[in-house]
């Protein structure tokens, strides 16, 4: 495969400018507003502690990116922001370096699912139930009253995949967050998702990209929807609508984890910043800024009850949720979407 | 017609030679860059290496097995164990747990820890059937025995196979798969149905816009192409966009409708198939107006005339002069759309419902999220086919056609 890795360097030659070793480390995120928050409230610290400057860039999270990366030789990130599930196999494909000892002593304060053998979580977001408050002056109150169209008349917004999809319909069939991956485990256990759905099917409106959902509740497309919080808080704050999230009803949180890539030519520095990210007081500079949590317990201690109440993962919202199971997803993934988008099709 | 006077293949090289050199560059730019590439991640639609390179042992001890004998023999555990180790120190497992777990999903978490138990020594090579049976409940399915067994050599079948929704049975033949996840077929033929829409719509707006264009004043017909033109300097996301804030629910074209009394709830028009088809129209139109127009505007207007003056319909005229030249444009412009909408992936994601996602987005899928390259490349294979099938078409078309006005 020597000639195949050749072509890859010249294919990359053009966007691998960044690929030299120079004290300065390459960080990853997911863009927008939310590096906007890093930057301010992480980053730019390091860089004032440190001294390693840090150039903050976005991607899509494409493990195959990374991988293309390292069979060709030119590795332009040193740390990636990636969804868990993602992290999980790319950390047996060992596209991903260990996490250094330092932070996994920590792991003992972890929320479950926001630390791994390659990891640590640089946020936690959430799947919940959203209506429009504006609207809706009885909202719904569990997953069940979302499959209740007789008590709530109208179209429903989903996600279209399985992902976070087959979760919610066994929620909303009764079972207890923290259950439902010991049900979806067993072969009856998806079916009964499936049979759930089955029951919504005609009433709901799929949806792609968050924006799409977002503007189909505003419009009164649909009367509720599922949706990350984090949209939510940031049209309430910035948009001045009133969405309600019915944390009560049950939700997943999902973690996007800090990795060092394989072959990074700054690995040192990329280390040194998961463990500058790893103590409380830094970690807490970013759910200050944004809707989203983080990892480490001790974190929410340190923020105000305003911070806290925008967060999936604080004390008073974690006893409602349970953690997406990455695992269960990076072994189940392409068998349920593609079972999924077959039920989809009919 | 004028054919260049009949030469050896070498004479009409030299006399080319210094075209040749310039393009040269381009040829081994492409092959190097695009056509190289692209032959080897198509390679991996047919690769085993990954099952081959690590359970060479295991499978050879599974030789005469098959699923009617029940349990695996004890050899073929005690070969497990050692291939799984060596596969573990040389860093294959995870590469062999992901092919694994495609054929019999769930077993991937299994097969890793197993692997690592076997590179650390602690199954006990006294009962090697015991030790493999403890570390995991995966291997009590024989499904995955099967698998092994059965995927031996240098290739396989098991891409090209479940891109067209079949597998291979335990006892070695092909079937289908199960009812509920027999999805690539309708994804293919969904593709091809909305890529050959989009061509048949743009062919048929295409020829009065093209017609106008054609007999219009200089002037005019300068605005008129520029109009044709501007959308394709525009960009493919912002064009897509623009039609889901005019089709939206709240959109001006459910306003008009509204005002004008038409409807009186406003009607679902955005993420539909019809959505989906118009905005690839509007989007790929301009590559079929411009081949019509450079056939069209060598026609001299006189034929029609003629064909009208000696007595035929304006529909017959029209029918059996004018179209049949015009055809070599119609061809290239539809193969050109035809091309295009068969690779579609953004417009259909932002415009389209989840039942009007096309091809290349679950090629995408797997290349990006579960890193199934095997699988994108067999789904791209399939891509290429169909494009290939559609070259083939276009040329006998055009042979048929060239040969009926000949004659």
């Amino acid at each position: 495969m020597r000639l195949f890795h050749l072509l890859c360097t010249i294919a990359l030659a053009g966007a691998a400018t960044g690929a030299n070793a120079d004290g300065s480390v390459t960080i990853v995120g997911w863009g927008g507003t939310w590096n906007d928050a890093y930057k301010a409230g992480v980053t730019d610290p390091f860089t004032a502690a440190t001294g390693t400057a840090v150039t903050l860039d976005e991607w899509d999270g494409s493990l195959a990116r990374i991988r293309a990366m390292i069979e060709s030789g030119a590795v332009s990130y040193d740390v990636v922001s990636v969804e868990a599930p993602q992290l999980a196999i790319g950390c047996d494909e060992g596209l991903f370096l260990p996490l250094p000892e330092a932070v996994k002593a920590n792991a003992e304060h972890y929320l479950p699912g926001t630390i791994h053998d390659c990891g640590m979580a640089s946020d936690t977001w959430a799947t919940v139930l959203v209506y429009d408050g504006s609207k809706l002056a009885e909202g719904p109150k569990s997953w069940a009253d979302f499959w209740d169209v007789e008590k709530f008349p109208g179209k429903r917004g989903m996600l279209g995949q399985a992902l976070y999809t087959l979760e919610n319909a066994l929620l909303a069939d009764g079972v207890a967050p923290a259950e439902v991956y010991s049900v979806l485990r067993t072969p009856e256990g998806v079916d009964r998702a499936f049979a759930k759905l089955d029951q919504i099917k005609p009433h709901v409106v799929w949806w792609n990209s968050s924006s799409t959902a977002i503007q189909n509740l505003d419009s009164g497309e649909v009367v509720m929807t599922d949706m990350y919080n984090g949209r939510v808080t940031y049209d309430n704050e910035n948009n001045g609508k009133n969405y309600q999230i019915v944390w009560e009803a049950g939700f997943f949180y999902g973690t996007d984890m800090w990795a060092v890539v394989a072959d990074s030519p700054n690995a040192e520095a990329g280390k040194a910043f998961l463990e500058f990210f790893a103590v409380p007081e830094n970690q807490a500079g970013f759910p200050r800024l944004y809707g989203y949590g983080t990892g480490d317990n001790r974190v929410y201690d340190l923020l105000t009850q305003e911070q806290r109440d925008r967060l999936p993962t604080s004390p008073s919202r974690i006893g409602y949720g349970a953690a997406y199971d990455s695992e269960f997803w990076a072994e189940n993934q392409e068998a349920l979407e593609q079972r999924f988008k077959t039920w989809l099709s009919q | 017609m004028m054919r260049p006077a009949p030469a050896g293949w070498t004479a009409t090289l030299r006399g080319q030679a210094p075209w040749l050199a310039m393009v040269a560059p381009l040829v081994i730019f492409v092959i190097v860059t695009v056509i190289v590439p692209v032959a080897m991640f198509l390679f991996r639609a047919v690769d085993n290496s990954d099952l081959r390179d690590s359970l060479s042992a295991t499978s050879a001890a599974l030789a005469d097995w098959s699923l009617a004998d029940g349990q695996p023999p004890e050899p073929a555990f005690a070969a497990l164990i050692a291939d799984l180790a060596a596969a573990q120190e040389a860093g294959r497992a995870a590469a062999l747990a992901a092919r694994l777990n495609q054929a019999v999903p769930g077993t991937r978490t299994t097969i890793l820890k197993t692997a690592r138990a076997a590179a650390s020594g602690t199954l006990d090579p006294a009962d090697p059937r015991g030790a493999v049976l403890a570390a995991g409940k995966a291997w009590e399915n024989p499904a995955l025995w099967s698998v092994i067994a059965q995927e031996r050599g240098r290739l396989t079948g098991y891409y090209l196979l479940a891109s067209l929704d079949l597998q291979r049975n335990p006892d070695g033949s092909i079937g289908k798969v199960p009812a509920e996840t027999a999805l690539f077929l309708t994804i293919l033929w969904r593709t091809i149905g909305i890529s050959l829409a989009v061509t048949a719509i743009c062919a048929l707006l295409a020829l009065p816009v093209a017609h106008v264009i054609a007999s219009a004043p200089p002037r005019l017909a300068g605005l008129l192409l520029a109009m044709v033109l501007l959308p394709l300097w525009t960009s493919l996301l912002v064009r897509t966009v623009a039609w889901i804030i005019l089709l939206q629910g709240e959109g001006p074209v459910n306003g008009a409708l509204q005002w004008l009394g038409a409807i009186s709830e406003p009607l679902r028009l955005v993420y539909t198939r019809g959505s989906l088809v118009v905005t690839m129209v509007q989007v790929l139109l301009p590559l079929m107006i411009l081949p019509v127009l450079s056939v069209l505007k060598r026609i001299p207007p006189g034929y029609m005339r003629a064909a009208r003056s000696l007595g035929a319909p304006w529909w017959t005229a029209w029918r059996r002069v004018q179209l049949p030249m015009i055809l070599p444009g119609l061809l290239t412009g539809s193969g050109i759309v035809f091309v295009f909408a068969l690779g579609y992936y953004i417009t259909p994601t932002l415009i389209g419902g989840p039942g009007d996602q096309m091809l290349s987005s679950f090629i995408v899928f797997y290349t990006d999220k579960t890193l199934n390259w095997g699988l994108a490349a067999a789904l791209s294979v399939q891509l290429l086919a169909v494009l290939a099938l559609a070259a083939l078409l276009v040329a006998g078309v055009r042979r048929l056609a060239a040969g009926r006005v000949a004659g």
